[in-house]
Protein backbone atom coordinates (compact mmCIF):
# COMPACT_ATOMS: atom_id res chain seq x y z
CA UNK A 1 0.00 0.00 0.00
CA UNK A 2 1.21 3.30 -0.82
CA UNK A 3 3.09 4.84 2.00
CA UNK A 4 0.90 8.03 2.65
CA UNK A 5 -2.38 5.88 2.69
CA UNK A 6 -0.50 3.98 5.69
CA UNK A 7 0.49 7.21 6.98
CA UNK A 8 -3.63 9.27 7.35
CA UNK A 9 -4.96 5.30 7.47
CA UNK A 10 -6.78 5.76 10.77
CA UNK A 11 -8.72 9.29 9.04
CA UNK A 12 -9.11 7.62 6.36
CA UNK A 13 -10.98 4.48 7.58
CA UNK A 14 -12.83 7.18 9.87
CA UNK A 15 -13.74 9.60 6.85
CA UNK A 16 -15.36 6.22 4.72
CA UNK A 17 -17.14 5.63 8.67
CA UNK A 18 -18.72 9.18 8.23
CA UNK A 19 -19.90 8.89 4.33
CA UNK A 20 -21.07 5.86 4.83
CA UNK A 21 -23.56 7.31 7.93
CA UNK A 22 -24.38 10.03 5.71
CA UNK A 23 -25.27 8.38 2.75
CA UNK A 24 -26.78 5.71 5.11
CA UNK A 25 -29.28 7.89 6.33
CA UNK A 26 -30.11 9.70 2.80
CA UNK A 27 -30.85 6.18 1.23
CA UNK A 28 -33.11 5.21 5.17
CA UNK A 29 -34.96 8.78 4.21
CA UNK A 30 -35.16 7.99 0.63
CA UNK A 31 -36.79 4.79 1.30
CA UNK A 32 -38.82 5.43 4.04
CA UNK A 33 -40.41 8.66 2.72
CA UNK A 34 -39.15 9.48 -0.63
CA UNK A 35 -40.94 6.73 -1.57
CA UNK A 36 -44.53 7.35 -0.15
CA UNK A 37 -43.92 11.04 -0.89
CA UNK A 38 -43.21 9.78 -4.38
CA UNK A 39 -46.46 7.76 -4.74
CA UNK A 40 -48.65 10.12 -3.36
CA UNK A 41 -47.52 12.77 -6.12
CA UNK A 42 -48.31 9.89 -8.78
CA UNK A 43 -51.47 8.92 -7.01
CA UNK A 44 -52.39 12.42 -6.64
CA UNK A 45 -51.96 13.58 -10.24
CA UNK A 46 -54.81 14.48 -12.34
CA UNK A 47 -56.90 11.13 -13.88
CA UNK A 48 -55.21 9.26 -10.77
CA UNK A 49 -56.64 6.81 -8.40
CA UNK A 50 -56.11 9.68 -5.23
CA UNK A 51 -56.74 12.82 -7.46
CA UNK A 52 -56.43 15.68 -5.56
CA UNK A 53 -54.99 19.02 -7.09
CA UNK A 54 -54.44 20.88 -3.85
CA UNK A 55 -52.28 17.98 -2.48
CA UNK A 56 -50.71 17.19 -5.76
CA UNK A 57 -49.95 21.13 -6.22
CA UNK A 58 -48.54 21.51 -2.38
CA UNK A 59 -46.07 18.06 -2.47
CA UNK A 60 -44.85 19.20 -6.42
CA UNK A 61 -44.00 22.67 -5.19
CA UNK A 62 -42.54 21.34 -2.22
CA UNK A 63 -40.20 18.93 -3.60
CA UNK A 64 -39.99 21.92 -6.42
CA UNK A 65 -38.48 24.23 -4.28
CA UNK A 66 -36.22 21.96 -2.46
CA UNK A 67 -34.62 20.70 -5.30
CA UNK A 68 -34.08 24.10 -6.78
CA UNK A 69 -32.11 25.32 -3.70
CA UNK A 70 -28.45 24.79 -4.75
CA UNK A 71 -27.14 22.65 -1.92
CA UNK A 72 -24.83 24.23 -0.25
CA UNK A 73 -27.43 27.02 0.46
CA UNK A 74 -29.66 24.44 1.51
CA UNK A 75 -27.23 23.15 3.91
CA UNK A 76 -26.90 26.97 5.57
CA UNK A 77 -30.71 27.65 5.14
CA UNK A 78 -31.72 24.63 7.21
CA UNK A 79 -29.38 25.15 9.85
CA UNK A 80 -32.07 26.10 12.41
CA UNK A 81 -34.09 23.39 11.54
CA UNK A 82 -31.26 21.15 12.18
CA UNK A 83 -30.33 22.56 15.49
CA UNK A 84 -34.21 22.00 16.27
CA UNK A 85 -33.75 18.19 15.89
CA UNK A 86 -30.66 17.31 16.25
CA UNK A 87 -29.29 19.83 19.19
CA UNK A 88 -26.41 21.14 17.11
CA UNK A 89 -25.82 22.06 13.79
CA UNK A 90 -22.24 20.83 13.75
CA UNK A 91 -20.63 17.30 12.99
CA UNK A 92 -22.32 14.05 11.10
CA UNK A 93 -25.26 13.68 12.65
CA UNK A 94 -26.26 17.29 11.95
CA UNK A 95 -25.59 16.98 8.61
CA UNK A 96 -27.63 14.18 8.10
CA UNK A 97 -30.64 16.05 8.27
CA UNK A 98 -30.28 18.53 5.06
CA UNK A 99 -28.84 15.18 3.22
CA UNK A 100 -31.74 13.11 3.98
CA UNK A 101 -34.35 16.40 3.28
CA UNK A 102 -32.88 16.65 -0.30
CA UNK A 103 -32.78 12.50 -0.50
CA UNK A 104 -36.94 12.28 0.12
CA UNK A 105 -37.17 15.05 -2.44
CA UNK A 106 -34.79 13.68 -4.70
CA UNK A 107 -35.92 10.06 -4.91
CA UNK A 108 -39.33 10.97 -4.93
CA UNK A 109 -39.10 12.82 -8.45
CA UNK A 110 -37.63 9.36 -9.36
CA UNK A 111 -40.12 7.72 -7.89
CA UNK A 112 -43.25 9.86 -9.43
CA UNK A 113 -41.28 9.10 -12.87
CA UNK A 114 -41.26 5.76 -12.83
CA UNK A 115 -44.65 5.15 -11.66
CA UNK A 116 -45.99 7.08 -14.06
CA UNK A 117 -44.43 4.70 -16.58
CA UNK A 118 -46.76 1.89 -15.48
CA UNK A 119 -49.39 0.46 -17.84
CA UNK A 120 -52.57 2.49 -16.91
CA UNK A 121 -54.42 -0.66 -17.47
CA UNK A 122 -52.80 -2.58 -15.09
CA UNK A 123 -54.12 -0.53 -12.69
CA UNK A 124 -57.55 -0.14 -14.08
CA UNK A 125 -57.91 -4.76 -14.20
CA UNK A 126 -56.60 -3.99 -10.26
CA UNK A 127 -60.00 -1.85 -9.93
CA UNK A 128 -62.04 -4.16 -11.38
CA UNK A 129 -61.06 -7.00 -9.49
CA UNK A 130 -62.00 -5.01 -6.31
CA UNK A 131 -58.70 -3.77 -5.16
CA UNK A 132 -58.38 -1.15 -2.49
CA UNK A 133 -56.05 1.92 -2.99
CA UNK A 134 -53.48 -0.09 -0.83
CA UNK A 135 -53.76 -3.46 -2.55
CA UNK A 136 -53.07 -1.40 -5.98
CA UNK A 137 -50.04 0.34 -5.08
CA UNK A 138 -48.58 -2.68 -3.11
CA UNK A 139 -49.66 -5.93 -5.67
CA UNK A 140 -49.89 -4.06 -8.90
CA UNK A 141 -47.75 -0.70 -8.84
CA UNK A 142 -44.96 -1.40 -7.15
CA UNK A 143 -44.62 -4.77 -8.55
CA UNK A 144 -44.89 -3.16 -11.76
CA UNK A 145 -42.53 -0.52 -10.96
CA UNK A 146 -40.03 -2.43 -9.34
CA UNK A 147 -36.84 -2.18 -11.62
CA UNK A 148 -37.54 0.93 -12.18
CA UNK A 149 -37.73 1.93 -8.39
CA UNK A 150 -34.62 0.04 -8.03
CA UNK A 151 -32.59 2.11 -10.89
CA UNK A 152 -34.00 5.39 -9.65
CA UNK A 153 -32.27 4.42 -6.03
CA UNK A 154 -29.47 3.77 -7.30
CA UNK A 155 -29.22 6.96 -9.41
CA UNK A 156 -30.42 8.45 -6.16
CA UNK A 157 -27.76 7.11 -3.77
CA UNK A 158 -25.07 8.28 -6.22
CA UNK A 159 -26.24 11.95 -6.35
CA UNK A 160 -26.18 11.32 -2.17
CA UNK A 161 -22.55 10.54 -2.27
CA UNK A 162 -22.22 13.70 -4.05
CA UNK A 163 -23.92 15.96 -1.99
CA UNK A 164 -22.48 13.95 1.28
CA UNK A 165 -18.93 15.54 -0.11
CA UNK A 166 -19.29 19.25 0.39
CA UNK A 167 -20.70 18.45 4.46
CA UNK A 168 -17.19 19.79 5.39
CA UNK A 169 -18.72 23.11 5.88
CA UNK A 170 -20.80 22.05 8.66
CA UNK A 171 -18.52 19.68 9.74
CA UNK A 172 -19.99 16.24 8.58
CA UNK A 173 -16.73 14.90 7.78
CA UNK A 174 -16.43 12.06 4.83
CA UNK A 175 -14.19 11.37 2.41
CA UNK A 176 -14.87 14.60 0.04
CA UNK A 177 -14.16 16.54 3.07
CA UNK A 178 -11.05 14.43 3.82
CA UNK A 179 -9.62 14.93 0.32
CA UNK A 180 -10.01 18.60 0.48
CA UNK A 181 -8.56 19.42 3.76
CA UNK A 182 -5.41 17.01 3.48
CA UNK A 183 -5.28 16.20 0.14
CA UNK A 184 -6.08 19.86 -1.37
CA UNK A 185 -5.78 21.91 0.72
CA UNK A 186 -2.47 20.75 2.68
CA UNK A 187 -1.03 20.01 -1.18
CA UNK A 188 -1.02 16.33 -0.72
CA UNK A 189 -2.32 16.10 -4.21
CA UNK A 190 -1.75 12.49 -4.17
CA UNK A 191 -3.74 11.50 -1.21
CA UNK A 192 -6.71 13.75 -2.75
CA UNK A 193 -6.02 11.72 -5.85
CA UNK A 194 -6.46 8.40 -3.62
CA UNK A 195 -9.62 9.57 -2.60
CA UNK A 196 -11.32 10.02 -5.96
CA UNK A 197 -10.16 6.73 -6.96
CA UNK A 198 -11.81 4.84 -3.59
CA UNK A 199 -15.24 7.54 -4.74
CA UNK A 200 -14.59 6.14 -8.37
CA UNK A 201 -14.70 2.34 -6.58
CA UNK A 202 -17.30 3.20 -4.67
CA UNK A 203 -19.87 4.41 -7.35
CA UNK A 204 -18.94 1.61 -9.88
CA UNK A 205 -20.00 -0.91 -6.87
CA UNK A 206 -22.89 0.57 -6.17
CA UNK A 207 -23.53 1.53 -10.34
CA UNK A 208 -23.08 -2.39 -11.49
CA UNK A 209 -25.50 -4.11 -8.52
CA UNK A 210 -27.96 -1.71 -8.97
CA UNK A 211 -28.61 -2.07 -12.53
CA UNK A 212 -27.90 -6.19 -11.78
CA UNK A 213 -30.65 -6.25 -9.19
CA UNK A 214 -32.82 -4.27 -11.12
CA UNK A 215 -32.58 -6.66 -14.71
CA UNK A 216 -32.89 -9.81 -12.32
CA UNK A 217 -36.40 -8.36 -11.02
CA UNK A 218 -37.48 -7.13 -14.69
CA UNK A 219 -39.77 -9.59 -16.33
CA UNK A 220 -41.49 -7.50 -18.61
CA UNK B 1 -79.30 -9.37 -14.35
CA UNK B 2 -77.51 -5.95 -15.18
CA UNK B 3 -79.83 -2.92 -15.79
CA UNK B 4 -79.05 0.34 -16.86
CA UNK B 5 -81.29 3.32 -16.43
CA UNK B 6 -81.25 5.88 -17.98
CA UNK B 7 -77.38 6.85 -17.81
CA UNK B 8 -75.57 9.42 -18.90
CA UNK B 9 -71.81 10.42 -19.15
CA UNK B 10 -69.89 12.90 -20.20
CA UNK B 11 -65.95 14.09 -20.37
CA UNK B 12 -65.66 17.63 -20.14
CA UNK B 13 -67.58 18.91 -23.42
CA UNK B 14 -67.79 15.53 -24.52
CA UNK B 15 -71.39 13.85 -24.53
CA UNK B 16 -70.22 9.97 -24.55
CA UNK B 17 -73.24 8.36 -23.26
CA UNK B 18 -76.70 9.64 -23.41
CA UNK B 19 -79.80 8.46 -21.87
CA UNK B 20 -78.97 4.79 -22.47
CA UNK B 21 -81.54 2.02 -20.64
CA UNK B 22 -81.18 -1.72 -21.12
CA UNK B 23 -81.26 -4.73 -19.72
CA UNK B 24 -79.13 -7.79 -19.84
CA UNK B 25 -80.62 -10.76 -18.52
CA UNK B 26 -78.94 -13.94 -16.77
CA UNK B 27 -77.36 -16.45 -19.16
CA UNK B 28 -76.98 -14.08 -21.97
CA UNK B 29 -73.85 -13.56 -24.45
CA UNK B 30 -74.88 -9.96 -24.46
CA UNK B 31 -72.95 -8.00 -27.81
CA UNK B 32 -72.37 -4.29 -28.01
CA UNK B 33 -71.52 -3.13 -31.27
CA UNK B 34 -70.73 0.34 -32.84
CA UNK B 35 -68.22 2.80 -34.29
CA UNK B 36 -65.27 4.02 -32.59
CA UNK B 37 -66.24 6.90 -30.04
CA UNK B 38 -70.01 5.84 -30.40
CA UNK B 39 -69.41 4.90 -26.65
CA UNK B 40 -69.28 1.26 -26.18
CA UNK B 41 -66.48 0.85 -24.63
CA UNK B 42 -67.58 3.70 -21.98
CA UNK B 43 -71.11 1.99 -21.90
CA UNK B 44 -69.18 -1.14 -20.72
CA UNK B 45 -67.03 0.67 -18.15
CA UNK B 46 -69.71 2.07 -16.35
CA UNK B 47 -71.40 -1.46 -15.67
CA UNK B 48 -68.81 -2.18 -13.04
CA UNK B 49 -68.12 1.86 -12.50
CA UNK B 50 -64.80 2.26 -13.46
CA UNK B 51 -66.62 4.99 -14.67
CA UNK B 52 -68.87 6.56 -12.87
CA UNK B 53 -71.91 7.87 -14.55
CA UNK B 54 -72.75 11.59 -14.16
CA UNK B 55 -76.60 10.36 -13.78
CA UNK B 56 -78.51 7.04 -13.62
CA UNK B 57 -79.20 3.88 -11.89
CA UNK B 58 -76.47 0.63 -13.06
CA UNK B 59 -78.13 -2.01 -10.75
CA UNK B 60 -76.74 -5.45 -10.95
CA UNK B 61 -78.60 -8.19 -9.51
CA UNK B 62 -81.04 -5.49 -7.97
CA UNK B 63 -78.21 -3.25 -6.71
CA UNK B 64 -77.84 0.01 -7.50
CA UNK B 65 -73.91 0.13 -7.65
CA UNK B 66 -73.72 3.79 -8.12
CA UNK B 67 -74.98 3.98 -4.38
CA UNK B 68 -71.80 1.69 -3.23
CA UNK B 69 -69.10 3.39 -1.47
CA UNK B 70 -65.63 1.97 -0.47
CA UNK B 71 -65.59 -1.73 0.95
CA UNK B 72 -69.04 -2.03 -0.35
CA UNK B 73 -68.38 -1.67 -3.94
CA UNK B 74 -65.08 -3.31 -4.40
CA UNK B 75 -67.15 -6.16 -2.73
CA UNK B 76 -69.71 -5.88 -5.37
CA UNK B 77 -66.97 -5.98 -8.08
CA UNK B 78 -65.51 -8.78 -7.29
CA UNK B 79 -68.61 -11.10 -8.59
CA UNK B 80 -68.14 -9.51 -11.96
CA UNK B 81 -64.93 -9.93 -13.83
CA UNK B 82 -63.23 -8.23 -17.00
CA UNK B 83 -61.04 -8.52 -19.51
CA UNK B 84 -59.60 -5.98 -21.93
CA UNK B 85 -57.92 -5.66 -25.09
CA UNK B 86 -54.49 -5.10 -23.81
CA UNK B 87 -54.99 -8.07 -21.59
CA UNK B 88 -53.47 -5.96 -18.73
CA UNK B 89 -51.88 -8.39 -16.86
CA UNK B 90 -49.10 -7.47 -14.32
CA UNK B 91 -45.62 -8.36 -16.19
CA UNK B 92 -43.45 -8.86 -13.56
CA UNK B 93 -46.06 -11.63 -11.94
CA UNK B 94 -46.31 -15.59 -13.15
CA UNK B 95 -49.06 -16.82 -14.54
CA UNK B 96 -49.75 -18.49 -11.33
CA UNK B 97 -49.47 -14.76 -9.66
CA UNK B 98 -51.39 -12.98 -11.50
CA UNK B 99 -54.48 -14.90 -11.32
CA UNK B 100 -53.88 -15.50 -7.17
CA UNK B 101 -53.86 -11.98 -6.37
CA UNK B 102 -57.58 -12.33 -7.50
CA UNK B 103 -57.70 -14.86 -5.04
CA UNK B 104 -55.77 -12.77 -2.14
CA UNK B 105 -57.71 -9.39 -2.51
CA UNK B 106 -60.97 -11.79 -2.39
CA UNK B 107 -59.19 -13.20 0.79
CA UNK B 108 -59.90 -16.71 -0.52
CA UNK B 109 -59.09 -19.50 2.07
CA UNK B 110 -55.18 -19.07 1.15
CA UNK B 111 -54.91 -23.47 1.33
CA UNK B 112 -57.24 -23.44 -1.16
CA UNK B 113 -55.49 -20.80 -3.53
CA UNK B 114 -53.18 -22.98 -5.43
CA UNK B 115 -56.36 -25.49 -6.46
CA UNK B 116 -58.37 -23.32 -7.42
CA UNK B 117 -55.85 -21.29 -9.60
CA UNK B 118 -54.73 -24.47 -11.28
CA UNK B 119 -58.36 -25.06 -11.97
CA UNK B 120 -58.93 -22.12 -13.42
CA UNK B 121 -56.00 -22.73 -15.63
CA UNK B 122 -57.11 -26.12 -16.80
CA UNK B 123 -60.53 -24.41 -17.95
CA UNK B 124 -58.25 -21.91 -20.39
CA UNK B 125 -56.38 -24.85 -21.41
CA UNK B 126 -52.90 -23.16 -19.65
CA UNK B 127 -52.21 -25.46 -16.82
CA UNK B 128 -48.83 -26.23 -18.06
CA UNK B 129 -47.82 -22.37 -18.10
CA UNK B 130 -48.14 -21.27 -14.72
CA UNK B 131 -44.32 -20.89 -14.00
CA UNK B 132 -44.32 -18.50 -17.42
CA UNK B 133 -44.30 -14.58 -17.54
CA UNK B 134 -47.07 -12.88 -19.57
CA UNK B 135 -44.01 -11.89 -22.34
CA UNK B 136 -43.29 -15.56 -23.12
CA UNK B 137 -46.65 -16.05 -23.97
CA UNK B 138 -48.65 -14.94 -27.25
CA UNK B 139 -51.50 -12.63 -27.70
CA UNK B 140 -54.23 -15.27 -27.43
CA UNK B 141 -52.37 -16.84 -24.06
CA UNK B 142 -52.28 -13.89 -22.53
CA UNK B 143 -56.30 -13.25 -22.76
CA UNK B 144 -56.97 -17.22 -21.53
CA UNK B 145 -54.74 -15.93 -18.48
CA UNK B 146 -56.98 -12.80 -18.42
CA UNK B 147 -60.20 -14.75 -18.79
CA UNK B 148 -58.75 -17.09 -16.04
CA UNK B 149 -57.92 -14.67 -13.58
CA UNK B 150 -61.53 -12.85 -14.00
CA UNK B 151 -63.14 -16.39 -13.14
CA UNK B 152 -60.94 -16.91 -10.42
CA UNK B 153 -63.80 -15.27 -8.06
CA UNK B 154 -66.55 -17.07 -9.65
CA UNK B 155 -68.02 -14.21 -11.03
CA UNK B 156 -72.21 -14.11 -12.37
CA UNK B 157 -70.52 -11.62 -15.03
CA UNK B 158 -67.96 -11.16 -17.40
CA UNK B 159 -66.98 -7.53 -19.56
CA UNK B 160 -65.42 -7.95 -22.43
CA UNK B 161 -63.67 -5.13 -23.27
CA UNK B 162 -62.49 -5.69 -26.91
CA UNK B 163 -60.74 -8.77 -26.50
CA UNK B 164 -59.95 -9.88 -29.46
CA UNK B 165 -58.93 -6.85 -31.15
CA UNK B 166 -55.63 -7.28 -30.78
CA UNK B 167 -55.48 -10.44 -31.90
CA UNK B 168 -54.61 -12.53 -35.16
CA UNK B 169 -57.62 -14.72 -36.46
CA UNK B 170 -56.24 -18.04 -34.92
CA UNK B 171 -56.12 -16.82 -31.52
CA UNK B 172 -59.20 -14.95 -32.14
CA UNK B 173 -61.02 -18.10 -32.66
CA UNK B 174 -59.31 -19.32 -29.49
CA UNK B 175 -60.32 -17.03 -26.82
CA UNK B 176 -64.09 -16.77 -28.36
CA UNK B 177 -64.44 -20.64 -28.05
CA UNK B 178 -63.59 -20.25 -24.55
CA UNK B 179 -65.61 -17.40 -23.63
CA UNK B 180 -68.37 -19.43 -25.57
CA UNK B 181 -67.31 -22.29 -22.52
CA UNK B 182 -67.51 -19.55 -19.65
CA UNK B 183 -70.69 -19.23 -20.66
CA UNK B 184 -72.07 -22.52 -21.43
CA UNK B 185 -70.34 -24.88 -18.75
CA UNK B 186 -70.14 -22.23 -16.38
CA UNK B 187 -73.08 -20.07 -16.72
CA UNK B 188 -71.42 -16.84 -16.55
CA UNK B 189 -73.18 -14.19 -18.14
CA UNK B 190 -70.75 -12.15 -20.82
CA UNK B 191 -71.35 -9.14 -22.34
CA UNK B 192 -69.32 -8.59 -25.26
CA UNK B 193 -68.33 -4.83 -26.65
CA UNK B 194 -66.40 -5.14 -29.82
CA UNK B 195 -66.60 -3.72 -33.25
CA UNK B 196 -66.17 -6.70 -34.98
CA UNK B 197 -68.92 -8.25 -36.92
CA UNK B 198 -67.89 -11.31 -36.68
CA UNK B 199 -66.78 -11.96 -33.04
CA UNK B 200 -70.34 -10.71 -31.85
CA UNK B 201 -72.38 -12.83 -34.55
CA UNK B 202 -70.57 -15.87 -33.28
CA UNK B 203 -71.54 -15.59 -29.81
CA UNK B 204 -74.29 -13.22 -28.97
CA UNK B 205 -77.73 -14.18 -28.47
CA UNK B 206 -78.62 -10.38 -28.08
CA UNK B 207 -76.90 -7.25 -29.75
CA UNK B 208 -77.11 -3.41 -28.81
CA UNK B 209 -75.72 -1.30 -31.59
CA UNK B 210 -74.38 1.99 -30.04
CA UNK B 211 -74.15 5.47 -32.25
CA UNK B 212 -73.06 8.84 -30.81
CA UNK B 213 -73.59 7.82 -27.28
CA UNK B 214 -77.13 6.47 -27.60
CA UNK B 215 -78.64 3.15 -28.43
CA UNK B 216 -79.18 2.27 -32.20
CA UNK B 217 -81.20 -0.90 -31.73
CA UNK B 218 -81.45 -3.98 -29.86
CA UNK B 219 -81.42 -6.91 -31.81
CA UNK B 220 -81.97 -10.70 -30.60
CA UNK B 221 -79.70 -12.70 -32.71
CA UNK B 222 -78.83 -16.53 -32.78
CA UNK B 223 -74.90 -17.60 -32.16
CA UNK B 224 -73.42 -18.96 -35.52
CA UNK B 225 -70.95 -20.90 -33.17
CA UNK B 226 -67.04 -20.08 -33.72
CA UNK B 227 -65.69 -20.69 -36.94
CA UNK B 228 -63.05 -23.41 -36.99
CA UNK B 229 -59.60 -21.51 -38.17
CA UNK B 230 -57.02 -23.38 -40.03
CA UNK B 231 -53.42 -22.65 -38.74
CA UNK B 232 -52.16 -22.81 -42.25
CA UNK B 233 -51.41 -19.95 -44.78
CA UNK B 234 -53.93 -21.69 -46.95
CA UNK B 235 -56.39 -20.59 -44.84
CA UNK B 236 -55.49 -16.46 -45.86
CA UNK B 237 -55.09 -16.91 -49.25
CA UNK B 238 -58.54 -18.89 -49.41
CA UNK B 239 -60.06 -15.64 -47.30
CA UNK B 240 -58.47 -13.31 -49.68
CA UNK B 241 -59.92 -14.71 -52.81
CA UNK B 242 -62.94 -15.47 -51.07
CA UNK B 243 -64.02 -11.94 -51.97
CA UNK B 244 -62.73 -10.82 -55.13
CA UNK B 245 -59.77 -11.76 -57.78
CA UNK B 246 -56.28 -12.57 -56.76
CA UNK B 247 -53.65 -11.90 -59.24
CA UNK B 248 -51.17 -14.95 -58.21
CA UNK B 249 -47.87 -13.14 -58.78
Amino acid sequence: MPEILVQYEAQIWQAIGETFIMVGVSILAAVLLGLPVGTLLYLCRKGNLLENRVAFSTLNLLVNIIRSFPFLLLVVFLIPFTRLIIGTAIGTAAATVPLAIIAIAHYSRLVEQTLLDVPKGVLEAAVSMGASVRSVIFKFLYVEARSGLVVGLTTSIISFISYSTIMGVVGGGGIGDFAIRFGYQQFKTELMMYMIVIMVIFVQIIQFTGMTVARMIDKR
Amino acid sequence: MIQLHHVNKRFEQFEAIKDVSLTIDKGEIYGIIGASGAGKSTLLRLINLLEVPDTGAVEVNGRDLTKLRGKRLRDARKSIGMIFQGFNLVANKTVYENIAVSLELSNYPRKERRGRVEECLRFVGLEDFMKKYPAQLSGGQKQRVAIARALANKPEFLLCDEPTSSLDPNSTAEVLKVLEDVNKRLGVTIVIVSHEMDVIKSLCTQVTVMANGEVYETVRTKPKGVKHIDNNPKYFVDQLAKDGEVDRA
